[in-house]
């Protein structure tokens, strides 16, 4: 029995090459992309969980409430302090590991290279049991100038991983010391928040373990192991009864100095928690942290592809019903009863699911390489390839194959033979099912297809909004400090190339200060040169800009942005004092800047405030002629090298690091756009193939109409106007929903591209373009088909 | 082996209610040829159908081989059907997807022979027919009175009591006409029941007795023999 029915499944599949191509070419798609999502979240999901018993591993947290109940701060980061300190005074506390992400200068010959280097404690590896290739985990870390190394970064170094014993030249306090490598640990696996190049261990010094003052220091990880049995919250509570008792005096001390009223929370997050976490991410050295909106929409974005693909089946195959009725009902003469019937067509979807399933899997691993740029991520279809993944897709495959083929195979073996074999047979009804299904389809799609011209405007205007100042052809160069800032400047402007060099602070630094006396306000602070605003053309709108022939400017001179004037509700800005009271310092404002973009446009322009002391420079910002990069680079590499011989060179494109940070938008823009076009496509490919059945299904009124004199247009119009009434239905559905969800997207930006209607026009536009496309060629073959040929087939 | 009893049949369409069948009666007894004839739409084929059990009177009663099966449900009906009988149909209804063996083999599957002892009967049956050296071939590669010795081989391959044939020779020239009656007539007489529908009066000669029907009701009955 099975065999007959494996025989009629290919020979009808053979036989109908479009319906077979639509079929298999729409599952196969989604369930390309339904095996890659899988594969995605398994490995969200097994993050971390490699670890020996990581179940016991918890990072200590922190938040910081105000009186009134909101948060000023949370944060994954403690401080030195934290550990011992808890460890001390939480019996249930077995151990504790400190983390730091850290970066050091290594000297390889002449060569100055960075390197990421994490500072541990000497205990790390009883706690965290990454696996070692060579040395010993206990005994690795207990030599102050004791490294570890990653195998890679082994063979990057010594060109092998057998290096137990050989010295490396690393940076510390300004001067090359020797460090041994002790131990050569196997890389991290893909799935560890945790991925060390190199480890080093933490130096402290006594007061930073002993000064209670660093209750309020947080600037590392702490991972503490409770001990088996023991109840997180009931530890919470011993820690935050421990942390008043001890931290009493200080939280005193820390409140009359800094005016501080809020009251900080320890907490312990599960190790496993901390890869999906968003109030208290992987920062600080772990990295990968992820946001599990993305699993979200590209699941969703799957599953719609998957039952696009499935609804082309289902109509495909009912619609197509009409030719295997006879089929049916000789089966039902011969002796089939219904549940044999349903056992065959269901039997048949599953012989066409797995072909797409085997194509499926070749596509996926096709794709594979994109979806990983996509997604961050370095997954292969082998690594990961466990029982429940396997099983998964088995499951995937099962319900694919009932959800394409059940409904079609209760319908096809519901055939009343007596009709089908009298060729009085119909398919009754007016179809609304197909219909629906239809129409659902192209919502899906056009739904989707705005996201993506929401997403391609917005990413447009974040990437070619005016910033307030000039980006382009600006580069910058790190590591420019103290005496040899000068002289860069000087050896530089020797080029005709290079117009302006100015400097600034390196980083991003947020403070608070008083002002008008009393009043607190936060504000982003920078510290730059004279050249500084120029550079960037951005104008000084009141007082002036710093300049080097006033003297006192380095000392007690500030410009601050218009944001800043107006969160201190100043008339007159010039003149104002800024009051950094907990350092004793006063500020003059001296003018006030034109707010400009100095952070991404995710963020409104906050206040901001300039200060032209020299002690925190570090950035070099050189702006060269246009078209002069190629000739000016190596000009720059070569006076860096020979004027900062010690620290490793690079540099930026200010324009390219802008873009940068809409690095996750540019992510979201492709994701969509590619279950856009994949939506799409398998849509029109179903329309196809039903326009071709219903173009067949009308072939002898076809030949009659053309016979009694009816045009080729009037024939292709009629044939047409259905589906595309279909089309334009969902149109009205999508937009709406599209609508008010790229309204409700977009308010994550305080900048956004206007949602015009003609976005909307646009999209919906191209979708019926498409389908009349699709539709027509079809209605136009059949309407130009010689009736004289249509007539003799009946 | 047939005792039929004021059946009936009506078709509802959402206008009119058409009377196929009106409180027809009549009886087959085992090893009969009957030949069935009447006006177009007097519900020949009709009666066929609910004999067959393709389909369920309205009213009346239908005894089987003495059992009532009247109210049997479609997987009763099925399973009594393939057991005992077989269809021929004016317009072949082979099975496109299928060779000429594997249309033939059909009903030996879903009655559940094993594949051995099917490719025997099959073949035997094939040889029968005269139809053997096409085994191999599609439907649309045969002619129609090839095609429609197939359909006869399929009807007959489970060795049912009972043969329907509704116009058998309706599709065909007089020379494949007259080979298919002939192949009927022989099954008959190897013992075989035979009721056929017919518009023919050449080849109503064939039976033992002839049914009128006319507005869904037996008028006349001719015996021939
Ligand atoms: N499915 C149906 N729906 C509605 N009416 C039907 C249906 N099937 C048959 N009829 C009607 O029932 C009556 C009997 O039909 P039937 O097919 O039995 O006639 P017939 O005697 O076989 O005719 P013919 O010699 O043309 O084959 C006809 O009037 C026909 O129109
Ligand atoms: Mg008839």
């Amino acid at each position: 029995m099975f065999r007959n029915y494996l025989k009629t499944a290919f020979r009808n599949l053979a036989k109908n090459k479009v319906y077979s191509f639509i079929n298999i070419a729409g599952l196969s798609i989604g369930l390309a992309c339904a095996m890659l999502i899988l594969l995605y979240t398994k490995d969200e999901a097994s993050y971390d969980r490699f670890l020996p018993g990581v179940n016991n591993i918890y990072r200590i947290v922190s938040k910081e409430v105000n009186p009134d109940g909101s948060i000023l701060m949370q944060s994954g980061n403690t401080g030195s302090f934290h550990g011992p300190a808890f460890a001390s005074g939480v019996p249930e506390i077995v151990s504790f590991v400190r983390f730091q992400g850290d970066y050091v200068n290594i000297k390889k010959g002449t060569e100055v290279l960075g390197q990421d280097a994490h500072r541990v404690d000497s205990n790390f590896f009883s706690i965290m049991q990454f696996p070692l290739v060579y040395g010993n985990g206990k005994t690795a870390l207990q030599q102050p100038d004791a490294i570890v190394l990653s195998e890679t970064v082994a063979r990057k170094f010594f060109g092998s991983a057998d290096v137990v014993g050989k010295t490396l030249q690393l940076q510390r306090n300004g001067t090359f010391k020797p460090y041994t490598v002790t131990a050569v640990a196997k890389d991290c696996p893909q799935n560890s928040s945790i991925k060390f190049q190199m480890l080093t261990k933490m130096e402290l010094s006594a007061e930073e373990i002993s000064d209670r003052m660093n209750w309020f220091n947080f600037f590392l990880n702490t991972f503490v192991v409770l001990a088996p049995g023991a109840d997180a919250k009931q530890v919470e509570k011993k820690m935050m009864r421990f942390y008043e008792m001890d931290a009493r005096e200080t939280i005193k001390i820390v409140a009359e100095k800094y005016n501080y009223k809020a009251k900080a929370q320890y907490t312990l997050q599960p190790y496993t928690d901390i890869h999906l976490s968003k109030e208290y991410r992987a920062d600080n050295g772990m990295v990968g942290a992820s946001n599990p909106m993305y699993s979200y929409i590209l699941s969703g974005i799957a599953l719609f592809i998957l039952l696009i693909a499935c609804i082309n089946f289902v109509n495909l195959t009912v619609a197509r019903s009409l030719k295997r009725a006879r089929e049916i009902g000789v089966r039902k003469v011969i002796g089939s009863d219904r549940r044999q019937l349903i056992g065959q067509f269901l039997g048949e979807s599953y012989i066409l699911c797995f072909i797409a399933f085997v194509l499926a899997l070749g596509i996926a691993q096709l794709l594979l390489p994109f979806f990983n740029d996509l997604s961050n991520k370095a997954l292969s279809l082998t690594y990961l390839f466990d029982v429940k993944l396997v099983s998964s897709y088995a499951a995937l495959f099962l319900v694919t194959g009932f959800l394409a083929g059940f409904y079609p195979a209760l319908v096809l073996s519901g055939f009343n033979p007596v009709e089908t074999l009298y060729n009085r047979f119909r398919l009754t009804g007016k179809n609304y099912l197909q219909r629906s299904l239809v129409v659902l389809q192209f919502s899906l799609a056009t739904l989707l297809i705005i996201a993506t011209v929401v997403m391609y405007r917005q990413f447009q205007f974040l990437v070619s909004k005016d910033l307030g100042y000039n980006d382009k052809h600006v580069l910058t160069v790190p590591n420019v400090t103290g005496n040899k800032i000068a002289v860069f400047r000087q050896e530089l402007l020797k080029n005709p190339n290079i117009e302006q060099v100015a400097i600034r602070n390196n980083g991003f630094n947020v403070t608070l200060a008083r002002i008008n006396g009393n009043k607190e306000l936060e504000f982003t602070m920078d510290w730059v040169d004279a050249d500084y605003l120029p550079l960037y053309k951005i104008p000084v709108i009141q007082g002036r800009n710093f300049s080097r022939s006033f003297s006192s400017d380095t000392a007690s001179a500030v410009i601050v942005n218009e944001a800043f004037v107006k969160a201190a509700g100043w008339k007159d800005a010039v003149g104002q004092v800024v009051d950094f009271w907990y350092n004793n310092k006063k500020y003059t404002v001296v003018g006030v800047v034109k707010d400009y973009h100095y952070a991404a446009l995710n963020e409104v322009i906050k206040p901001q405030l300039l200060c032209n002391n020299e002690d925190n420079f570090g950035l070099a910002v050189i702006r060269i002629k246009e078209g002069s990069a190629a000739a000016v680079l190596p000009f720059i590499e070569q006076q860096y090298k020979s004027i900062v011989p010690l620290q490793p060179y690079s540099y930026e494109f200010k324009d390219i690091s802008n873009q940068r940070q809409y690095e996750a938008e540019a992510k979201w823009k492709k994701m969509l756009l590619f279950g856009a076009v994949l939506t799409i496509f398998i849509s029109c490919i179903g329309l196809f193939g039903l326009s071709v059945l219903a173009a067949e299904k009308r072939l002898k009124e076809v030949g009659v109409r053309k016979v009694l004199g009816a045009s080729v247009t009037t024939i292709a119009t009629a044939l047409s106007k259905d589906f595309l009434l279909l089309v334009v239905i969902s149109l009205f559905i999508a937009m709406p929903i599209a609508w008010l969800l790229a309204n409700k997207w977009l308010q994550n930006y305080p900048y956004r591209a206007a949602l015009s209607w003609w976005l909307f026009a646009a999209a919906g536009a191209g979708v019926v373009l498409l389908a009349l496309l699709t539709v027509s060629f079809q209605a136009i073959r059949a309407a130009m088909a010689k009736p004289v040929k249509s007539l003799r087939t009946e | 082996m047939i005792k039929i009893t004021n059946l009936e049949k009506y078709y509802r369409t959402e206008e009119v209610e058409t009377v196929a069948l009106n409180k027809l009666s009549f009886e087959v007894k085992e090893g009969e040829f009957v030949a069935v004839m009447g006006p177009s739409g007097c519900g020949k084929s009709t009666l066929l159908n609910i004999v067959g059990l393709l389909d369920d009177p309205d009213g009346g009663s239908f005894l089987f081989n003495g059992i009532e099966v009247a109210g049997f449900n479609e997987r009763k009906r099925a399973d009594l059907r393939k057991h005992n009988i077989g269809f021929v149909f004016q317009s072949f209804n082979l099975i496109d997807e299928l060779t000429v063996f594997e249309n033939v083999e059909l009903p030996l599957i879903y009655t559940g022979v094993k594949a051995a002892d099917r490719k025997v009967r099959v073949e035997e049956v094939l040889d029968k027919m005269q139809i053997m050296h096409r085994r191999n071939h599609y439907p649309q590669q045969l002619s129609g009175g090839q095609q429609q010795r197939v359909a006869v081989a399929r009807a007959v391959v489970n060795n049912p009591k009972l043969i329907l044939a509704d116009e058998p020779t309706g599709n065909l020239d007089s020379s494949n006409g007259n080979e298919v009656m002939q192949l009927l007539t022989d099954l008959n007489e190897q013992g075989t029941t035979i009721i056929m529908v017919t518009h023919s009066e050449h080849d109503a000669k064939y039976s033992h007795r002839i049914i009128r029907m006319l507005d869904g009701q037996t008028v006349t009955e001719n015996i021939l023999v």
